[in-house]
């Protein structure tokens, strides 16, 4: 397959989350759109690594997972710390800040 | 190589401080010997390293030279420095001190990290360990709603960056089959591949969130004004400047030869910048929110450094970001010795307490530039590096005229510190302790505007 | 015998054939079990095994209600540690090449690993009963 389907898909899932992450208000399916861009470049990257037939893009995606992991864990913890004060997760009240 | 190991290591034990010591003092005193201690690991590393015989580590991943280590000692004496002004108000944050400075040494690891990169693949690894920690630290004042929300805002604005960086590097990938910085194909062939040119886009706008920079500075205010005011003082200094020699060794070195690209992109960002972050801020009415604004117009100067390739730029840069580290850190020490933020908690400062109202109208003249501190001489170079290329002399007329706008909002604090009545409020006690460091750190201001040559002598 | 020769060949869609095999058995098996079981076995629907099975406790209440904190924080642990093991998979195809040097990387790194759960232990995260 050339490699063109592969860059058209993944460009796609980018577009997708980064629409998702500006318009939707709830701040898990913001964050869940932002997992979806770092899956598009990782299918990329694979598909690249494919095509220069070149190990180094397949270890750049395990960093990508085990970095996504790591911003998972510190970030549904700042979610949660977020959920137990306002009982909300839309991101609306973010606002506040705003004076 | 050695820095990082050591700061890594550092970060680990103060880790497990908190297990075994629950004394916030002795934590806050142990984490200041163990940074003076990573200072001594820098100034070793700095010793040992041949001045023309780069050392590589990782199969080239990470390539060390002189200058990089001279900036990784540099930013570490400022780190030194700061948590000798504010290690009071980081025990007074919350209960998990220890973890608070097993973080910056974190982030410490990623500066050095980010100065020594030549693979896309560090750079990414360095920029999300000075980014995690932050997302963490501006959280840490859990009792506060707004540290919480500064927090989570953060968190999803730069996770969304991290995915724009990421497409970047792919795209670059895609287009010249290496992360080398150093060896990225495209360059030699004649008509540039649109695939990379989108890859440098991309790289632009993360980096311009990365180092806050307009149209992507829209978090920078709320975040620096919701997180606790110490780290604040830390994110929008040493981290900048992490940021910021990330930016410039990444066009410098990679796309050098493709300057006529992407010239313009960041001219006009650099105009944006300085408008937003000047005009912005003269329109506050705290203190803290003001620095904010004014660390995004400062970012709009660092920029020229990116924007001019020459040796003067990278000089500028380290002297840039050393004096206004430096600066910003004074004013955040006197600021959290305050209760009142706003322009009217200073009313009257000078009479109170004459010396930090004389110290801190030091830190703000160097902040705006007058000559004899150390601000001034940074604008004098990143400018005279634009003056040099010859291209963007628009845009060095437009930054004088933005850096006059600036004198107007520092000079209020000033005027309400020394003629206007009332009686400030403090927070906590002016210890001698604390006027010797906010002294020195004075001197030091002076020091490198009078002396800006000091900063380039172990380059 | 052509096939097989097929199959050995390293670059073309042959190479998947026993996997393709594989897999057809393993569903396969799977219907025809549940079809079977279902044909065969006696139907009495009673209002006590329509319920779920919850370990032979009654079940009480709505699944969808909040849940402890503590389940949150221990499921977020074990995606941290779950997702580092990927870093053995390059290590165990390249197992002969790196040799010694390879075997201290992963040792340090496993350390740095357990420094990390040490740390979560003593700080009580694990600590089910307050």
């Amino acid at each position: 397959m050339p490699i063109q389907h592969y860059l058209f898909l993944s460009m796609l899932l980018f577009c997708i989350g980064i629409m998702g992450a500006l318009m939707r208000r709830n701040a898990i399916i913001i964050f869940m759109c932002i997992e979806l861009m770092l899956n598009a470049v990782n299918l990329l990257l694979v598909a690249f690594s494919k095509m220069y037939a070149d190990a180094a893009a397949q270890i750049f995606v395990f960093f990508i997972m085990v970095v996504a992991a790591a911003e998972v864990a510190v970030g549904l913890a700042v979610i949660v710390m977020m959920y137990r004060k306002v009982h909300s997760v839309d991101i609306n009240i973010l606002n506040r800040l705003k004076h | 190589m050695k820095a990082i190991i050591a700061a890594t290591i550092i970060g680990v034990v103060l880790m497990f401080t908190g297990i075994l010591v629950k004394e916030k003092k002795g934590i806050a005193t142990l984490a200041a010997i163990l940074f003076f201690l990573l200072l001594g690991v820098n100034i070793w590393e700095l010793s040992t390293l041949d001045a023309n015989q780069p050392q590589a580590f990782f199969n080239n991943m990470l390539r060390i030279d002189r200058y990089s280590v001279w900036f990784n000692t540099l930013m570490t004496a400022c780190t030194v420095l700061y948590v000798m002004l504010s290690g009071r108000e980081i025990q007074k944050v919350g209960i998990h001190v220890s973890d608070y400075f097993a973080l910056m040494s974190f982030m410490l690891v990623g500066l050095y990290m980010l100065s020594g990169y030549s693979n896309m693949l560090v750079l990414f690894l360095g920029i999300e360990i000075i980014s995690i920690p932050q997302y963490i630290l501006a959280g840490s004042d859990k009792k506060n709603l707004k540290s919480s929300e500064a927090s989570l805002k953060y968190f999803l604005m730069g996770a969304f960056t991290t995915g724009i960086l990421l497409m970047g590097i792919t795209l670059l990938y895609g287009a010249s089959g290496t992360f080398d910085i150093a060896r990225f194909t495209f360059l030699q062939a004649d008509s540039l591949n649109p695939m990379a040119l989108c890859g440098i886009i991309f790289l632009i706008i993360a980096f311009a969130f990365k180092v806050s920079a307009a149209p992507m500075h829209m978090w920078t205010p709320d975040v620096y004004d919701g997180s606790p005011t110490p780290f604040t003082a830390f994110m929008s200094t040493v981290v900048k400047a992490a940021a910021f020699i990330a930016f410039i060794k990444l066009f410098h070195i990679s796309f050098n030869s493709l300057s006529g690209h992407w010239t313009m992109i960041i001219a006009v960002i650099t105009a944006a910048t300085l408008l937003v972050g000047n005009v912005t801020a003269v329109f506050q009415q705290s203190v803290k929110r003001m620095m904010a604004y004014s660390s995004i117009a400062q970012a709009g100067f660092m920029l020229f450094a990116v924007l001019s390739i020459s040796a003067t730029s990278w000089q500028g840069l380290i002297i840039y970001a050393v004096s206004y580290t430096v600066a910003t850190m004074g004013v955040f020490a006197v600021l959290m010795k305050l209760k009142d933020f706003t322009y009217d908690g200073f009313n009257g400062l000078a009479k109170r307490e004459p010396l930090l109202a004389f110290v801190m109208t030091i830190f703000l003249l160097s902040l705006a530039g007058i000559p004899l501190t150390g601000g001034f001489m940074a604008k004098y170079f990143m400018l005279t590096a634009a003056v040099e290329q010859g291209q963007v002399l628009w845009l060095v007329i437009f930054a004088l005229l933005m850096a006059a706008i600036s004198v107007y909002y520092y000079f209020r604090v000033i005027i309400a510190m020394y003629f206007k009545q009332g009686s400030p409020e403090m927070s906590s006690p002016v210890t001698a302790g604390d006027r010797l460091v906010l002294v020195a750190t004075a001197a030091l201001v002076i020091l490198l505007g009078v002396a800006p040559g000091l900063l380039l002598k172990f380059i | 015998m052509d096939l097989l020769l097929l199959a050995t060949d390293q670059n073309t869609p042959f190479n998947y054939f026993p996997i393709a095999l594989q897999l057809v058995v393993a569903i396969g098996f799977v219907i025809v079990m549940m079809v079977v079981t279902h044909l065969l076995g006696p139907k009495r629907r009673t209002s006590d095994k329509l319920i779920n099975f919850e370990s032979g406790i009654p079940s009480v209440g709505n699944a969808r209600q909040p849940m402890a904190i503590k389940y949150f924080l221990v499921a977020i642990l074990f995606v941290l540690f779950d997702v580092e093991v990927i870093f053995f998979y390059p290590y165990a195809i390249n197992f002969a090449e790196l040799g010694w040097e390879g075997f201290k990387a992963v040792l340090l790194f496993v350390a740095f690993f357990l420094c990390g759960f040490i740390y979560i232990v003593k700080k009580g995260a694990l600590e089910w009963e307050e």
